[in-house]
């Protein structure tokens, strides 16, 4: 109880003492935060997209000729025997023909003169939802070619491939704002500290004289350094909340991102970040301290 | 801390024992040379001597400020040189120094400063301020407690650090020159505040060039002449000596 005191009285002295940088800093750790958190909800918003995109993903088959019920059973087999695929579904030319003619709606006139088969029939394969990387993707199809009577594997390609090089590149960036946060909270907490022993190295060095604890003399600094982390960090995650709520106002219904709905984070992500930013912020404070108070 | 004490204060009647010690500074200044001193538990012992003669350097051996060059100091039964960090640090709350040179935080006010010793002993806030009033009072500063110690006289910052060094009641009082900037009814003040810590359990040092605080008492006085220990023995004998090395040491407050 009145270690606790005693502590809290320190670290208001340390925070009023060096205010400017104390100010400094918090904004720093926010901004790192928010930098951070910014392009980590992009990513796990994107990566919901490509599993939302997944339902909506196949893999077409076109082979040279109308498979029969006994071959129909055969590829059945040999398709389905992979547990990732969810389903498949034979597609006749006439079906196609049918599908083909209702896409182009009024235009489909320009049918009148083909034939109703002049479209290979083709095996829509359901499988890509549990697919989640590109070579995956590619190894599966380069299996489906080796199939006998196989013309053809299409799976929107260029579209998956794109779609996942973002993904992959919103990696890079998450890794990349991530080491940011990590060094600059760390860095900037350190530097912060450290000005405030030196404002108060006459006074720790009369503690040392009269017999402070280690405790005494590093939990205010401590503390100091944990409630950078955790007020920085809150209003950080404040300020991507309220740019969330922004663009969810500006965008939603419109026609940029009609396809899938962003979410924030759930509190559990939010606790991880808050906790993580007052462990950096905490140990940048130890760093300090370690190399000043000695007895 | 009741644990602490019984342990290291009290395991004999010896507070502070100084054998055959020497500190040296680089490159050649020779603070102390082979001096041994033994003080009991509840004595009052005086240090005198020229200025340079080395008592606060031997002050300072006493809570590790210093370690000595050569020799043994050990302080409640505690050999200093082998005590580790933590058991040090326990050990220098049970010691108040009031410092030559004061050392008080200009900023703080004076019950801050008064404060620290008891706040480093996790001492209650009511506590704390109970001590500081009646501390204050005592030596006639009752109306500065709010007051910045940059704003005070010489003497009334002497009187502050005297107040801090025995507000948390210590086990052992080390006080360096504390009525060098006294007139003589404040430095009656300090010797009444000093006998009363010691009828508590306190044992004191002072070191000191104001021979009438020693001169009327039957306490040992401890003699320093560059580093030497010149003369240790009661006060009787200590008259008879020609005393030109406290003439000497007056001019240099
Ligand atoms: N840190 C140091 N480095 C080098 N020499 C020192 C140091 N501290 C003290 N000395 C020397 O040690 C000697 C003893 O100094 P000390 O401060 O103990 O004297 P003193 O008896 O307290 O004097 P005074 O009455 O003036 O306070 C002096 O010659 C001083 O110059
Ligand atoms: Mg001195």
């Amino acid at each position: 109880m009145n270690f606790l005191f005693a502590v809290f009285q320190q670290t208001t002295r340390n925070l009023f003492q060096t205010w400017g940088s104390q100010v400094f800093t918090l904004l720093t750790i926010t901004l790192s935060v928010l930098i951070f958190s910014f392009f980590y909800l992009v990513y796990s918003n994107m990566l919901n997209v490509g599993k939302q995109l997944g339902d909506d993903l196949r893999l077409v088959v076109y082979l040279d000729e109308e498979p029969g019920p006994e071959l129909q059973e055969e590829y059945r087999y040999k398709i389905l025997k992979f547990d990732r695929v969810d389903r498949i579904e034979f597609i006749s030319s006439k079906d196609a023909y049918q599908r083909f003619s209702t896409q182009l709606g009024e235009d489909k006139d320009v049918l009148a003169d083909m034939p109703d088969t002049f479209l290979p029939p083709s095996i829509e394969v359901y499988p890509v939802r549990s697919l989640d990387t590109l070579s995956r993707i590619k190894r599966f199809s380069d299996y489906l070619m080796t199939l006998p009577g196989v013309l053809k594997v299409q799976y929107g390609r260029e579209w998956v491939e794109r779609f996942y090089t973002f993904i992959q590149l919103l990696r890079i960036v998450v890794i990349l704002s991530g080491t940011l946060l990590v060094l600059t909270t760390t860095l900037m907490v350190a530097h912060t500290i450290r000005l405030s022993l030196l404002s108060r190295q006459d006074e720790l060095e009369l503690l040392r004289l009269v017999g402070a604890s280690s405790h005494y003399m590093r939990t205010p600094f401590f503390l100091e350094g944990a409630m950078h982390g955790f007020f920085g960090s809150t209003g950080g995650l404040f300020a991507l909340y309220v740019l969330y709520n922004w663009i969810q106002l500006h965008f939603t219904g419109s026609t940029v991102l009609p396809i899938f709905s962003f979410t924030f984070f759930p509190p559990v992500i939010l606790m991880i970040i808050i906790s993580f930013s007052v462990l950096l912020c905490a140990s940048g404070s130890f760093i300090s301290t370690n190399k000043f108070i000695r007895l | 801390m009741i644990s602490f004490r019984k342990k290291v204060i009290d395991t004999s009647d010896v507070m502070v024992d100084i054998i055959k010690v020497t500190k040296s500074y680089p490159p050649n200044v020779h603070a102390l040379i082979d001096v041994s001193l033994n003080v009991n538990k509840g004595e009052i012992i005086f240090l005198t001597g020229m200025s340079g003669a080395g008592k606060t350097t031997l002050l300072r051996l006493l809570s590790r400020i210093e370690r000595q060059t050569k020799g043994l100091v050990e302080v409640g039964g505690y050999d200093l040189s082998k005590l580790s960090r933590s058991k040090m640090q326990k050990l220098r709350r049970k010691i108040g120094t009031a410092y030559q040179d004061f050392k008080l935080l200009p900023e703080r006010t004076v019950a801050q400063n008064i404060a620290i010793t008891m706040e480093v002993a996790y001492k209650r806030p009511i506590l704390i301020r109970k001590r500081i009033k009646k501390l204050l009072d005592q030596l006639g500063l009752q109306d500065k407690y709010n007051t910045p110690a940059s704003e005070l006289s010489r003497g009334e910052q002497q009187r502050v650090t005297i107040a801090r060094a025995v507000a948390n009641e210590p086990d052992l009082i080390l006080a360096d020159e504390p009525t060098g900037n006294l007139d003589h009814e404040t430095t009656g003040r300090v010797m009444e505040l000093f006998k009363e810590c010691n009828k508590k359990g306190a044992t004191l040092i002072i070191a000191t060039h104001d021979e009438s605080i020693y001169s009327n008492t039957n306490h040992r006085v401890m003699e320093l002449y560059q580093g030497k220990q010149m003369f240790f023995d009661s006060q009787s004998k200590k008259r008879q000596l020609p005393s030109f090395v406290d003439e000497l040491s007056f001019g240099d407050l």
